[in-house]
């Protein structure tokens, strides 16, 4: 496949081979990815056709158009630049010396915007290949600063590495360094996942969680397209595997209806060299505990063989399963033998004193023996699922991952 | 290839058009079927290719004539696809097709009656099978598959013509069939949706007016949509439905139902005969069936294992899967009954210890904390009814019914 620069292809009947022209005949009607939007290729993108045409713009009969190429060598229009000083519609990161008026062209990074059709775009205002490498590079370099509360950056972050997919979708930027950029910015996705539950300060933290979740999904789903569309020969790509377990373990809580394909019909089309990897066949054995309700299997296979962006994406259901693990023994353990926190904190990965809150926050009472051991008497009939969210009862006390988050981020590591 | 001369290509196409002409003019719906079977391989239209290839003026010939040019529509990229199947080039086969689907589809919606309701079968047909064969076409040059999303496309074009209140309703299901098959094919499955939802919901159909043929494959596809969104009890119905109403003699067709239909029975606690399975050629399920007879973890594993690009290519896996907790139940069961037999006053306290023995016995390793897990989960979905005591890691099972049968319905989620 051709990777950059895409031109539009004028049919060449003069070589001899009739495989040859048969070849370059079918080229004819499919020279150009940006109708793909509209298609869902086999391997099982499966909600890509929402996807794409956010990214791509709408759908047209393009096969002869020509791609477009970005001229603009800065991380942001000059256009944009100068309306925005005068608007004083500047980021903090993007002001200079702290003026919320003036900015330059190493701190303005383009804004995403929603455009209606591609026909509309200047060159001068989209950022070829190696820009926008230099832009996400930057972006990125921003998380490591601790100078801003973590949402502040998240948010910067958020909005222009969405500018980025957009220039790269309206340029059919589909090789390699594209798959390269997506992986990227999925993993920031992914992190931010983690660290918006943290961010307790912001009464705007749920939305900017789900907004997150949302486009974590669009560039998931984008990147799968990406490895479809570079595939050759039935290999598959370095990280594919990974990213492809992703998609299980985001699907851990939902049924089938509520989110597109069900996760039965989206294995049938990954190929056998994806769902046999390592990184898959850890997404389905956490699927099977998730499912069969095997919460001792659940959180030991976690703690021991997660990846610190799997983890990250299971954090939401880890505490529905600790509900559920609560539930069952409440439900089924012997009313004259009081269950010792100390064991349900070994089984739920959960120190004792965040047992205790989630047992109350279910509505459970606690006792207390003469030796300060504490227990949860089974058979209460007050227990309730926690309301208020998980971010209220974000433990995260699976100890290989709590040294992970202090680590600062100099480059997203795995 | 025999010598074709001028004369005798100039006939066979001179006839086709003729034929094809006198069926509209007449309405007879049974004669332009032949016509448009572009992928039956037929030898009237092969014969009509091979003619059209030699005299090249086919074109002149339609748009000349009173009587074809109005069809030209229709006639003149059918021509272009025929010729262009012959030799293999699929892509422009499709292409063409679409067009001539298109502009019969124009005529179609002129004609009052539903006289020409089984033609518009074959289009529906033939588009769907064309555009799958474009697609590898496609996918074997390198270039993305786009033309069955295209046929689907149409489809739902024709499903528009047809929801209505005239005779041409009966239609209906047959396409809706069709357009099944494409989304099944792509992995879009949720768009069936929406056609679901106006066959069943909307007003415009009286779901007993259609061909039992239709309702057949319907409820099979709709059945499968079930089974993949772990509906058990809507997907035996469905299932159900299509296998009683299949003809006996289609033993393909009713293999296919049993696909699905048999891991479905099985969450509900249902069992198949082996016989069953094998007179189908379903063998893939043996295995599976006789862990859950004999309470063996490591059998259904294997099973599991043994089978897993298929069950998972048909999308019964995880259903499958998760039978171990009946599998368990059989077990802890089969321990139970034994200890009655030993001594039927002590037989309802089962020490975690002892399954952790049998489950070592079935070179499964799992600790006393996992077996507790188990039992707390199985207690907890009504598969056994007791409570589990931690301090004397015992089980200890009702005297009443300690394992619940499923009984049709599926284990608590």
């Amino acid at each position: 496949m051709e990777k950059g620069r895409r031109e539009a292809k004028k049919p060449n009947y003069s070589s001899s081979s009739p495989d040859e022209q048969r070849r370059l005949r079918s080229n004819n009607f499919h020279s150009n990815r940006s109708e793909n939007n509209a298609q869902v290729s086999k391997r099982g993108s499966t909600c890509s056709s929402n996807t794409l045409d956010e990214n791509y713009g709408q759908s047209q009969d393009s096969s002869n158009l020509p791609s477009l190429v970005g001229t603009c060598l800065d991380m942001c229009p000059a256009r944009e630049r100068a309306q925005r000083e005068r608007l004083r519609d500047l980021s903090v990161f993007e002001r200079l010396n702290g003026n919320p008026g003036r900015t330059s062209p190493s701190l303005a990074v383009k804004k995403f915007c929603r455009t209606m059709s591609t026909t509309h775009i200047q060159a001068s205002d989209v950022r070829p290949l190696p820009v926008l490498q230099g832009t996400l590079d930057y972006l990125l370099s921003l998380l490591d600063s601790s100078e801003h509360p973590f949402d502040v950056v998240h948010d910067f972050v958020f909005d222009r590495t969405r500018s980025i997919r957009q220039d790269l979708s309206m340029q059919n930027i589909v090789n390699d360094q594209a798959i390269n950029m997506y992986e990227e910015m999925v993993k920031f996705h992914i992190i931010s996942h983690h660290k918006l539950l943290r961010c307790s300060s912001n009464p705007n933290i749920s939305s900017a969680h789900y907004l997150n979740m949302e486009q974590l999904t669009k560039s998931l789903l984008s990147l799968y397209d990406l490895y479809n569309a570079n595939r050759k020969f039935n290999s598959i790509n370095r990280n594919e595997a990974e990213f492809l377990s992703f998609y299980v373990l985001l699907h851990l809580g939902f049924n089938g209806e509520s989110m597109g394909e069900s996760l039965s019909t989206w294995f049938r089309l990954q190929p056998s060299s994806v769902t046999k990897s390592k990184e898959m066949r850890f997404a389905r054995k956490v699927l099977r505990f998730f499912r069969v309700g095997n919460y001792k299997c659940f959180f030991s296979t976690i703690a021991s063989e997660a990846s610190y962006l799997q983890f990250c994406l299971m954090e939401p259901f880890i505490n529905e399963i600790r509900v559920e693990a609560i539930s069952c023994i409440n439900y089924g353990g012997y009313k004259l033998h009081p269950y010792p926190l100390e064991y349900l904190s070994k089984i739920l990965m959960l120190k004792e004193s965040n047992v205790e809150s989630l047992c109350k926050a279910c509505g459970l009472e606690i006792t207390t023996d003469e030796a300060g051991n504490k227990f949860l008497p089974t058979k209460q009939t007050g227990f309730c699922r926690p309301k208020g969210g998980f971010h209220e009862y974000s433990f995260l006390d699976i100890e290989r991952f709590q040294r992970q988050t202090m680590v600062k981020h100099s480059r997203i590591v795995n | 290839m025999a010598y074709l001369s001028m004369g005798e290509a100039h006939r066979r196409i001179a006839d086709y058009l003729s034929r094809f002409s006198e069926a509209v003019l007449s309405q007879d719906g049974s004669s332009l079927k032949p016509l448009l079977s572009v992928s039956s391989n037929s030898p009237i239209l092969f014969s009509l290719a091979d003619a059209l290839n030699v005299f090249q003026d086919a074109n002149r010939l339609i748009k000349q004539s009173d009587r074809y040019s109005q069809l030209a529509e229709i006639l003149v990229p059918l021509f272009r696809c025929l010729q262009n199947y012959r030799i293999e080039h699929l892509v422009d086969a499709y292409t063409a097709f679409e067009k001539a689907a298109n502009a019969f589809l124009q005529e179609f919606r002129n004609w009052e009656s539903a006289w020409a309701m089984e033609a518009m079968y074959v289009i529906a047909y033939e588009i769907r099978v064309l555009a799958e064969r474009a697609d590898k076409e496609l996918a074997s040059y390198g270039k993305n598959p786009e033309k069955l999303k295209g046929a689907g496309s149409f489809l739902m074009k024709v499903f528009g013509a047809l929801a209505g209140k005239g005779s041409k309703r009966v239609g209906a299901l047959y396409v809706t069939c069709q357009l099944f098959k494409v989304y099944f094919k792509l992995g879009t499955v949720h768009l069936c949706r929406s056609v679901i939802r106006s066959i069943e919901t909307a007003r415009i159909f009286d779901f007993e007016e259609f061909p039992v043929r239709d309702k057949v494959t319907y409820m099979y596809y709709t059945g499968r949509l079930e089974v993949f969104n772990e509906n058990f009890i809507a997907a035996d119905q469905k299932l159900t439905y299509a296998l009683t109403h299949c003809d006996p003699q289609r033993e393909a067709n009713i293999r296919l139902i049993l696909k699905y239909l048999v891991p479905v029975k099985l969450s509900l606690g249902i069992l198949p005969k082996r016989r069953l399975l094998e007179k189908y050629n379903l063998v893939e399920y043996n295995n599976v069936v006789q862990a859950l007879r004999r309470g063996d973890l490591r059998l259904l594993r294997h099973a599991l294992q043994e089978h897993e690009d298929r069950f998972l290519r048909s999308g019964v896996y995880l259903v499958l899967e998760k039978l171990e907790l009946q599998v368990y139940q059989r077990l802890v069961k089969k321990i139970y009954i034994i200890q009655k037999q030993k001594d039927p006053s002590k037989a309802h306290q089962v020490k975690l210890e002892v399954i952790v023995k049998a489950l070592k016995w079935l070179e499964m390793n799992m600790d006393v904390d996992e077996v507790e897990c188990i039992m707390a989960i199985l207690i907890y979905k009504n598969l056994v009814k007791g409570y589990f005591a931690h301090k004397s890691k015992v089980v200890v099972l009702s005297k009443q019914d300690p394992f619940p049968k499923l009984n049709g319905k599926p284990v608590n989620s």
